[in-house]
């Protein structure tokens, strides 16, 4: 699957959904989800007040553990100190947070960009448990961002929302009046028909 | 009455502007506005008609530019179904710019509860807040179905003129209930309007603006104010030093029929009152002065000359 191979936004008048789809493609620029997304489907009846809004993801990326950004070794046995040196920079800080929390902000020392020293008692073991610590899931940003450019992709007043994340499959839907439920038989309707185009 | 004034503006160095707000006193002519910014100088005045050449051909020699402002002596208010990043900044921003460049000031006013079709309303705080303002333009979005059925209850008690700028370009100032002019082309955006297309429903929007604001004068001359504004706020510069501790870019506003004074009510709306003329009269007698709905500033809102009986 391409990124945005299929980006449709349909309203009741159809010059409005061209309007609108720019300002969806602003908002997917915005939160550079250009490329998880694979295909997308918006629907607006303003008369309706009602916003559907199917989206397929493209293949989710795994998450990174500390051995795929950087590398671990024992640099000093009489000392217990290991270092860790950076491969991946942009990482950085979310690995500093996962150490500042497990050895404390002091103990963890930085004497150059791509280092970081610290101390334990059994190095060996600590090699290990490091390697396979998670430092970023994003899958996780992902949805957050997902959920985000939904809230700001809908009109304003339409406070009553609906989500799914199923896999790869989101869905949502949002009115201003309660959600009838073939609305959302609807959005969903509209996933399916998305994951059919393979 | 004196001289026929003209709105321009003046854009050039700072490096010996003062010898423009010189000549200008000298005419007798208003500096309305001096906006400083690095080593250029935005100054928005009124000159008199038969000395406009003057002034040109001093910015000339300064290699500044002086250019017709026709807003110029008018505030208005720019409102934003409410401040949420889908309002804002994106269109009313550039439609506020646009209005500055046409020499007025504007206010964003951003409703409280405006967003949605069936949910939305205006405040009545927020609705004389409003009407302080020479003229309203509201930003809707992109849907004609909102604008035409479920908006125009946001411009009811609204009693200044009311442009609504919304998406959809075949849509008819008739189809806008209460609206006074509709102006198509300018929706819900999520970037600064900067494509052609945009820029020239900008300016035709701006263009409108001014035929409004031409109609609201010709009116207004017809029975004119007793004192007009700009020379108020000359009295104020003179009389009221304490307006020079100001820190907002336009401590006076003018308006078509009155000025903000941005100094708190409690303290200096007796000064204001006070305010003393050449002919002998104080500025109470031609004018109510109220304490504003925009913090506790002070509005004067000038009467007629049928009213009054004189003009100052």
């Amino acid at each position: 699957m391409e990124s945005l191979e299929t980006f449709i936004v349909e309203s009741t008048v159809p010059e409005e959904g061209d309007a609108y789809k720019g300002i969806v493609a602003d908002i997917i620029t915005e939160l550079v989800l250009g490329g998880a997304i694979g295909r997308i489907k918006v629907v607006v009846r303003p008369e309706d007040s009602l916003y559907l809004m199917a989206v397929i993801l493209r293949g989710s990326q795994p998450t990174v553990k500390v051995s795929d950004m950087a590398s671990i070794e024992v640099s000093n046995y009489l000392k217990n100190e290991l270092t860790i040196s950076i491969e991946q920079e942009k990482y950085l800080p979310d690995l500093l947070e996962k150490l500042w929390a497990r050895y404390g902000r002091t103990k963890v020392y930085q004497p150059e960009r791509n280092t970081l020293k610290m101390n334990a008692e059994d190095v060996n073991a600590e090699v290990e448990f490091l390697k396979d610590m998670v430092v970023a899931d994003p899958r996780s940003t992902l949805q957050s961002r997902l959920v985000e450019m939904a809230i700001r992709a809908t009109p304003e007043g339409f406070r009553v929302r609906y989500h799914s994340m199923d896999g790869h499959r989101f869905v949502f839907a949002a009115s201003e009046d309660i959600l009838k439920p073939e609305w959302i038989q609807e959005a969903q309707d509209i996933a399916k028909e998305l994951m059919e185009d393979e | 009455m004196a001289a026929i004034l003209e709105p321009y503006i003046y854009e050039g160095g700072i490096h010996k502007h003062t010898l423009i707000t010189e000549l200008l006193e000298d005419l007798g002519g208003y500096l309305i506005q001096k906006v400083p910014a690095a080593t250029e100088v935005t100054l928005v005045m009124l000159i008199p008609r038969d000395d406009v050449h003057l002034i040109e051909e001093l910015g000339k020699k300064l290699l500044g530019k002086l250019t017709r402002a026709p807003l110029t002596g008018t505030e208005i208010a720019i409102v934003s179904p409410t401040l949420a990043s889908h309002h804002l900044p994106h269109s009313a921003c550039d439609v506020a710019e646009f209005m500055r460049r046409g020499g007025s000031n504007t206010n964003m006013i951003g409703l409280a509860r405006g967003m949605g079709r069936r949910v939305s309303l205006s405040d009545n705080y927020e609705r004389k807040l409003i009407n302080e303002h020479d003229l309203a333009v509201f930003s809707f979005g992109t849907f004609s179905d909102c604008i035409k059925n479920k908006k125009p209850k946001l411009l009811e008690g609204i009693i200044i003129p009311k442009i609504v700028a919304g998406g959809p370009i075949d849509l008819k100032t008739e189809d806008v209930a209460n609206a006074d002019l509709y102006v198509g082309g300018i929706g819900r955006v999520a970037h600064r309007m900067r494509k052609s297309g945009e820029l020239s429903a900008l300016d035709i929007l701006l263009e409108k603006v001014v035929g409004v604001v031409e109609k609201m004068r010709e009116d207004l001359a017809k029975d004119p104010l007793a004192v007009l504004p700009a020379r108020v706020m000359k009295e104020i510069h003179e009389q009221i030093p304490e307006i020079f501790d100001v820190f907002s870019p336009a401590p006076v506003t003018l308006q078509l029929d009155g000025l903000r004074v941005k100094l708190p009510y409690e303290q200096f709306h007796e000064k204001v009152e006070g305010l003393e003329f050449d002919e002998g009269v104080k500025l109470s007698d031609m004018a109510d002065i109220t304490l504003s709905k925009m913090k506790n500033y002070i509005l004067v809102k000038i009467k007629r000359e049928s009213e009054v009986g004189f003009t100052a």
